[in-house]
């Protein structure tokens, strides 16, 4: 710690000093010339005019509402003319004074900071070993708005937003249960970053709140810009390249998962919401399986696990296929490829490595870039480039395809961060096919299997309930079956009972009609 | 410390992938050389052995249900028995990479990769099977599930491939080398329970409720494999006949070249065996988590990770240097394996149980002194 931190230190444990002009001076030593701290004296109004300091940060607090507490206080306003008893404590000022929603007092100047740099209004006063903090927050933050990379057809088009108790409003919205209970914490000695744990009280799995609560109060770090920092220290399995905690930015998938016995962690200043634990599938499952009719559901989750198949592993196939076991493609097949591959300079692996890694390429510069250039590079390179390089020679038609096909399938998967695992997985199966044939390809394949076999995302299996097989759980796995056949929650939730008996509809009897 | 736990379904997957990889193929064609085309009596015949021989493992380890074979040894007559017991176990499985590896090289090998170097498919073998027993038996188990499921598909795909060639004259007649000749041929089918087995020594203390369920679990897991099994035996013997079955070692590899479904997919084995692999690679895990777990309590390591890679060179260079010479590798498959397995698959569960027969009261004075 360096001496500039070893005084500020010192400071910020300081207690308020009954003296107005030393808290002020504190204060100062802490924050420094700050441009953006606002100091306003004043004189506390009734008999006894009090001298008072309010401290705030412009842009953080509301201006309005310090105004407001202001006015309250000074002299001259009409509610100041009741008169504050003299051995009275600082506690009930807000009695005598305030209208304010929430106030609680200060006895540390690090306490004082803490608010002031949180958005509220702290307020001293001279004479009184403590501070008074009222809430005066408010500062600009967007809108709710869709999310924009878990898009969907029929269901709500709400989204989290920066601010925390947006989202966990717009959550408890969803659910009006009292048993919803939000845990606060802080983590980031810097950054001071609000923390929220969802959960329902009588749902969540037995013993997994206290396992969240233990693994965040265990992260020592000085700043949490985003929840990406939270889920790195918190995971099960850190050297893994799968997301053992959910990440999203829909309130109805984090109202779904509580309903379902498992825990949300919000951060603040970030629209990506945490979910543990995390399984495999959810990562194929989309809100929209659960908004449209079952049929439709399953059909396009067995949609999605195919593409997941394709996006995993029909490059790696292909040059297995193409480079040593010939002889399985089906004859006419193999002809048509044989052909376009004919003026190729380039081995398979290698041919795929450049086209996978020039999809990759693609696609970044197309994030990347401002939004209507991107789209122009995107075409100008799927399209124009493409074509050209089958033309020039340098790549088979046949490998466009393939590698076309597989982007197109990752993008199929509705989780995003999960797709990414996959493209990064596509390349260590590529190669180990490219080089040793079917015995590179089952070796790496089932390598990556025990991997996935053998992590677990706070206590339960990655791929429960396939495995360990959980026979209960199968109805919203690969199937989505219908929401009157859905009467269980997932087996580690407390209370598994999600409806009343049997509740298939049926069409009124002739005679009742 | 937390009891690891391995369910029912779990055991019985590990004993169906553990038998039937080379039960479809190798097996068969040995029996097929012995027998002709009442191979699938002799499988058949052999599974009832096999069911027999679970339940006796079961009955010998029933009355202490959280020690496996090696700690009962322990317990009946002391630490140096307990070693013996360990180092016979660790020798079944050392010697069981022979087969293991065998079939598990010559179906890539001759199949798939002729130009590719032996090492090359021992070394990515052990790596998995090292990677497996890192990460402990449960995953192991779990893999297991998986390779079962498998093994379903596989055996759909085979049967909607060769249905069409399907001769049932070519099972005709039945029993025609007499009943006491295919009685001695299901002893080669016997040596692949003897793998099961011996791994239900290790494993059953394991289940949830061993006491219970450990006989019938292990007999269901016997019969489950015997169906599997027997359905390639029929196949092989109806559809490629026993005369052909018998000319190759791995006859399972023939009836799936054999198979196509419809024009345009001519030969689709590629796929089974991809779908065979995890079993196959299941065999390599568990003969290297067997030799790795005796060898940690010979040692008297609390952990097998410290030993994995000293015992995957071990397998690794016997398997190396069996499978190097296919003659070799039949003569020991045939003659020098059944030897090994037999004794100690089938021997040391009898041995146990008797003792455990003649030390009952030993064994429960320690338990009532325990509680």
């Amino acid at each position: 710690m360096n001496r500039l931190a070893a005084a500020a230190k010192a400071v910020l444990e300081r207690k308020i000093a009954p003296g107005l002009a030393d808290n002020e001076a504190a204060i100062d030593e802490v924050m420094g010339n700050c441009a953006d701290l606002l100091k306003r004296s004043f004189l506390l109004g009734g008999d006894r005019r009090v001298p008072g300091l309010l401290v705030c940060l412009d842009g953080m607090a509301d201006l309005g509402t310090v105004e407001a507490i202001l006015k309250e206080l000074l002299p001259f306003a009409e509610g100041s003319l009741k008169r504050f008893p003299d051995d009275s404590e600082v506690e009930a000022l807000p009695n005598f004074y305030l209208s304010s929603a929430s106030t609680h007092t200060c006895e540390t100047v690090g306490e004082a900071i803490a608010a002031v740099i949180s958005g509220n209004a702290v307020l001293l006063f001279e004479g009184y070993g403590s501070g008074l903090i009222a809430n005066a927050r408010g500062w600009k933050e967007r809108n709710v708005e869709e999310p924009s990379t878990e898009n969907n057809l029929r269901g709500p088009r709400d989204g989290f937003s920066e601010s925390i108790r947006t989202n966990t409003a717009l959550v408890r919205r969803r659910i009006r249960d009292p048993m919803l209970r939000f845990a606060a914490m802080t983590v980031g000695t810097r950054t001071q970053t609000s923390i929220n744990i969802a959960y329902i009280g009588d749902l969540v799995k037995e013993g997994l709140v206290d396992e969240v609560k233990r693994r965040l109060g265990r992260i020592r770090i000085d700043s949490v810009l985003e929840s990406g920092y939270i889920e790195e220290l918190i995971e099960d399995a850190p050297l893994s390249p799968f997301n053992t905690a959910q990440s999203t930015e829909r309130p109805d998938k984090v109202a779904s998962a509580l309903l379902e016995g498992r825990v949300a962690i919000f951060v603040d200043n970030t629209p990506h919401v945490l979910i543990v634990p995390t399984f495999f599938w959810q990562f194929m499952q989309a809100p929209d399986d659960y908004y449209n009719r079952y049929w439709v559901g399953t059909f396009y989750r067995f949609v999605r696990y195919i593409a997941f198949m394709i996006s995993l592993l029909l490059p790696s196939i292909y040059v297995m296929l193409v480079s040593f076991h010939q002889e399985m493609i089906p004859t006419s097949l193999a002809l048509t490829i044989a052909s376009g591959r004919e003026i190729i300079p380039f081995p398979v692996l290698l041919e795929a490595l450049i086209m996978e890694f020039a999809f990759e390429l693609m696609r970044e510069a197309g994030l990347r870039m401002p939004k209507p250039i991107g789209q122009a590079v995107s075409i100008v390179g799927s399209l124009i480039i493409g074509q050209a390089a089958v033309q020039a020679g340098l790549v088979s038609p046949f490998m466009v395809i393939v590698v076309a096909m597989t982007g197109i399938s990752s993008f199929a998967i509705p989780g995003y961060t999960s797709s990414l695992a996959i493209r990064l997985l596509r390349f260590p199966l590529l190669i180990a096919s490219g080089l040793f044939g079917l015995l590179g390809f089952a070796t790496m394949a089932f390598a990556l299997l025990l991997h996935v076999l053998s992590i677990h995302s706070f206590g339960e299996p990655y791929l429960a309930p396939a495995s360990p097989y959980r026979p209960s759980d199968q109805r919203d796995m690969l199937l989505r079956v219908p929401i009157w056949m859905m009467d269980l929650r997932p087996e580690f939730a407390q209370d598994r009972e999600r409806m009343e008996g049997s509740q298939m509809p049926k069409a009124p009897k002739e005679g009742q009609r | 410390m937390k009891k690891l736990n391995i369910t029912n379904g779990m055991l019985v997957a590990m004993i169906v992938n553990m038998i039937y990889v080379k039960a479809i193929g190798v097996t068969q064609g040995v029996l097929a050389r012995q027998i002709g085309q009442d191979m699938w009596i002799a499988t058949l015949l052999g599974t009832l052995q096999g069911i027999g021989i679970l339940y006796i493992t079961h009955l010998a380890m029933r009355r202490t249900p959280d020690l496996d074979m090696i700690a009962l040894g322990d317990r009946l007559l002391g630490k140096g028995f307990g070693t013996v017991v360990a180092l016979l176990i660790f020798l079944f499985f050392l010697a069981a990479i022979g087969p293991v590896m065998i079939t598990f090289v010559y179906h890539l090998q001759d199949y798939f990769l002729p130009e590719a170097p032996l090492s090359l498919f021992i070394v990515c073998a052990l790596l998995v099977g090292a990677l497996g027993c890192f990460y402990g038996l449960e995953v192991i188990a779990r893999l297991a599930l998986i390779g079962c499921a498998f093994i379903f598909l596989l055996n759909v795909l085979i049967v909607i491939g060769s249905f069409e060639e399907f001769d049932i004259r070519n099972l005709l007649p039945v029993l025609e080398q007499g009943l006491p000749r295919t009685l001695a041929a299901s002893l080669h089918f016997d040596v692949d329970c003897a793998l099961a087995s011996m791994m239900a020594a290790l494993v059953l203390p394991m289940l949830k409720s061993p006491q219970k369920e450990g006989g019938k679990v292990g007999m269901l897991g016997i019969a489950t494999s015997g169906l599997m099994v027997i359905i390639w035996s029929i196949l092989e013997g109806a559809v490629l006949s026993a005369e052909v079955t018998s000319r190759y070692t791995i006859s399972c590899m023939k009836l799936a070249r054999n198979a196509h479904i419809g024009e345009f997919l001519q030969r689709y084995e590629m796929i089974m065996i991809a779908l065979y692999s995890i079993s196959a690679l299941f065999q390599v895990m568990f003969c290297l988590y067997g030799v790795s777990v005796c060898t940690a309590r010979i040692l008297r390591l609390k952990s097998i990770r410290p030993v994995i890679l000293p015992c995957c060179l071990m397998l690794g260079t016997l398997g190396y240097w069996i499978v190097k010479d296919h003659f070799r590798a039949i003569v020991y498959l045939e003659r020098y394996w059944p030897w090994v397995a037999l004794p100690i698959g089938f021997g040391l569960p009898l041995v146990m149980l008797g003792l455990r027969l003649l030390m009952g009261r030993r064994l429960k004075g320690e338990a009532a002194a325990q509680r």
